[in-house]
């Protein structure tokens, strides 16, 4: 118990499925992550391999239908979500654990000021009335950069990045415990992106704030996170402190993330994408999803699931390149 | 606003001009004119000649015409062919019962539909959901006459509750007249909130919502509903005048003396002026309730408010 508290965050095992007729979408499988108090982890992976379908069901948010949550438990300072009341749901969300969602544009109601969008989590955790919660929010805007005067304003009044600050400051309306922030930045130009991400660090930093960072920004991850956890196509294929995953990367998927980034110092260098494309979830390859893409594969690959190849306390990475290899000699 | 309720008034003028000006040419062309129906057996060519002469329709169609519009822009409905009297005395007394026709099946619709749609939309498997939407796919099919004639032979041969026909008995009176008249029409309503609320539930900022802890009752009534109801209004302000048109035929069915059999009377009798005035009023009754519902669009939505502004 006593270990359970110092993580903010434990999921483990979790698997989700989208179930919409006859197709079955393995969205996410077998995930395991922890997050330490005050601690940041990055969820890093390309386009559909399930980052926020994991981090909606944090909030036991996963759309049902056709979401399904298969197996796994998602401990949130030690109490599992998805075993909570409606009531209880009601308690956390907002208030122990926040989300800054993907797409700012479509996050915010049309039809409620801002401000009454930032007070309504105050008003239902903090116990406040109308008048006092709209202050909080207007405090709430002006520490994300807005003008607490425009708090009356709508959503179409408002730029894509101003919507973007506005999302997150009502995530961090009641100062969560745990904030998820879902590419909270690629709505963003790169001058706003520099501006949130050090608004995050930040808040962050004053309150000891525990975080899931997802994004398909290697850049971002350097900046922010503590842990690093890759995934592909529902999988966590590589998990590791930040230094385990920019130094002594082991997954080929990984090497590809990092060759496909454009270096400064050698402009002449050819850029090297992953080839191919992320699989179709609904018709995962057999063995190892990645195989038809990674340049080291091995027939086995192509048969059976890699074990979890554990390589230091933190480290661990899920392939067959490293089935026989004894890690300490690494 | 003030000023966008004034231009949207006056924009009303040429469309009451064209819509009169047609079915002046329509009425001028068909066979047969008022004094025959007026005359009857006693017609006369001289007759004719001469009825037709003090009612002015020996003059050319765009001098009758210009001298209807230009007292129906002083707001005179000008003499019925056939009574001489005034229209506007007509329709007056008509103008009421057809008013609480279309009210009574309006209120109906609005309370009974909205609330419907969204049960269907929420609680999508029940068997009232279920159910409700098998009598929404009759709404839309049945032909009101036909809707009318089963609701007389039921509540009034069969069982007795209810007049058949006129406006004697106050509300009871009003029951199946306006059941009938609403039934498509509640059905439409009923469908189109359970569609825009599916939708609506849907949306990215129901899930921005959930996370914030809010209730679902919250959830569905302050957030969902307010975008869902967009549609929801516009159904019910285009279907006004489907409402009027479905007057006609309601009338004629429980022989209520309304505004729609006045027209079909009229219109039998080649009483241009009546026919006319009956027309007007229904399309003034059809801009209002348009104009109603923009804004109240412009009430719940705050992007078109701001259009209106500028
Ligand atoms: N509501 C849904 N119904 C069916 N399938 C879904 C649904 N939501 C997501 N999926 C599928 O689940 C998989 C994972 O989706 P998810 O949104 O978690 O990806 P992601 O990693 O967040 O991607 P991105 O970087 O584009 O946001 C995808 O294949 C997607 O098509
Ligand atoms: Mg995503």
């Amino acid at each position: 118990m006593a270990d359970e508290m110092k993580n903010t965050l434990e999921i483990k095992g979790l698997t989700i499925q989208y179930v919409t007729g006859d197709e079955v979408v393995h969205a996410v499988t077998g995930v395991n992550i922890t997050i330490p108090v005050g601690k940041t982890l990055g969820l890093v992976g390309e386009t559909g391999a399930g980052k926020t379908t994991t981090a909606l069901s944090i909030l036991n948010l996963v759309p049902d239908p056709p979401g399904k949550i298969i197996s796994g438990e998602i401990f949130l300072e030690g109490e599992d979500v998805l075993k909570m009341n409606d009531k209880r749901l009601r308690e956390i969300r907002g208030n122990m654990v926040a989300m800054v969602f993907q797409d700012p544009m479509t996050s915010l109601n049309p039809i409620k000021t801002v401000g009454e969008q930032i007070a309504e989590g105050i008003k239902i955790h903090r116990k406040v009335d109308d008048k006092a919660s709209l202050e909080q929010a207007k405090s709430m805007l002006e520490l994300v950069g807005i003008p607490g005067g425009r708090a009356g304003e709508y959503p179409h009044q408002f730029s894509g990045g101003m919507k973007q600050r506005v999302v997150i400051a009502i995530a961090l309306a009641c100062s969560p415990d745990l904030l998820i922030a879902d590419e909270p930045t690629t709505a963003l130009d790169v001058t706003i992106q520099a501006q949130v991400l050090k608004l995050i660090n930040e808040l962050r930093e004053q309150s000891r704030m525990s975080m899931l960072m997802i994004t398909h920004d290697l850049g971002i991850v350097a900046e922010v996170c503590d842990t690093v956890a890759i995934m592909y196509a529902g999988r966590i294929v590589e998990y590791g402190t930040l230094e385990d995953i920019f130094d002594h990367l082991r997954h080929p998927y990984t090497k590809g993330l990092f060759d496909s980034l454009p270096d400064i110092g050698n402009r002449r260098a050819e850029l090297k994408p992953i080839r191919g494309l992320i699989p179709d979830p609904v018709n995962l390859p057999p063995g190892c999803a990645f195989h038809p893409r990674c340049d080291y594969a091995k027939p086995e690959c192509s048969q059976q699931l890699p074990a979890i190849k554990r390589i230091s306390d933190m480290h661990y990475v899920q392939c067959h390149l490293y089935a026989d290899t004894d890690m300490s000699m690494l | 606003m003030i000023e966008y309720i004034i231009r949207r008034l006056i924009a009303l003028i040429p469309i009451i001009l064209v819509l009169t000006l047609v079915v002046f040419s329509i009425l001028h062309m068909t066979p047969g004119d008022a004094t025959v129906i007026i005359l009857g057996s006693e017609y006369t060519e001289e007759l004719g000649a001469a009825l037709r002469k003090e009612l002015g329709l020996d003059q050319p169609m765009l001098v009758q015409y210009a001298k209807y519009v230009f007292k129906l822009l002083q707001g005179d409905f000008g003499m019925s062919y056939v009574t001489r009297a005034p229209v506007m005395d007509q329709l007056s007394v008509r103008l009421v019962n057809t008013f609480w026709i279309v009210i009574c099946a309006m209120v109906l619709c609005v309370s009974l539909g909205i609330p419907i749609g969204i049960l269907a939309a929420t609680r999508p498997n029940s068997v009232f959901s279920q159910s409700m939407m098998v009598v929404s796919l009759m709404g839309v099919s049945m032909p009101i006459f036909w809707l009318g004639l089963l609701l007389i032979l039921l509540f009034s041969v069969y069982l007795g509750w209810l007049p058949s026909s006129g406006m004697d008995q106050g509300f009871l009176s009003l029951i199946l007249p306006a059941v009938t008249l609403g039934f498509n029409y509640m059905a439409n309503i009923m469908r189109t909130t359970r569609s825009s609320m599916l939708e609506a539930i849907r949306q990215d900022y129901i899930r921005t919502a959930r996370a914030k802890g809010v209730t679902e009752h919250a959830v569905i009534y302050d957030h969902a509903l307010g975008n869902a109801l967009m549609p929801t209004i516009t159904i019910i302000g285009l279907n006004v005048g489907m409402l009027l048109g479905g007057v006609v035929l309601t009338e004629t069915v429980f022989s209520i003396p309304g505004t729609g059999r006045l027209l079909v009377e009229a219109i039998n009798q080649r009483d241009t002026p009546c026919v006319l005035g009956a027309l007007v009023v229904m399309a003034f009754c059809v801009a209002i309730s348009n104009l109603i519902v923009d804004l109240i669009y412009a009430y719940i939505d705050p992007r078109v408010r701001a259009q209106y502004r500028r």
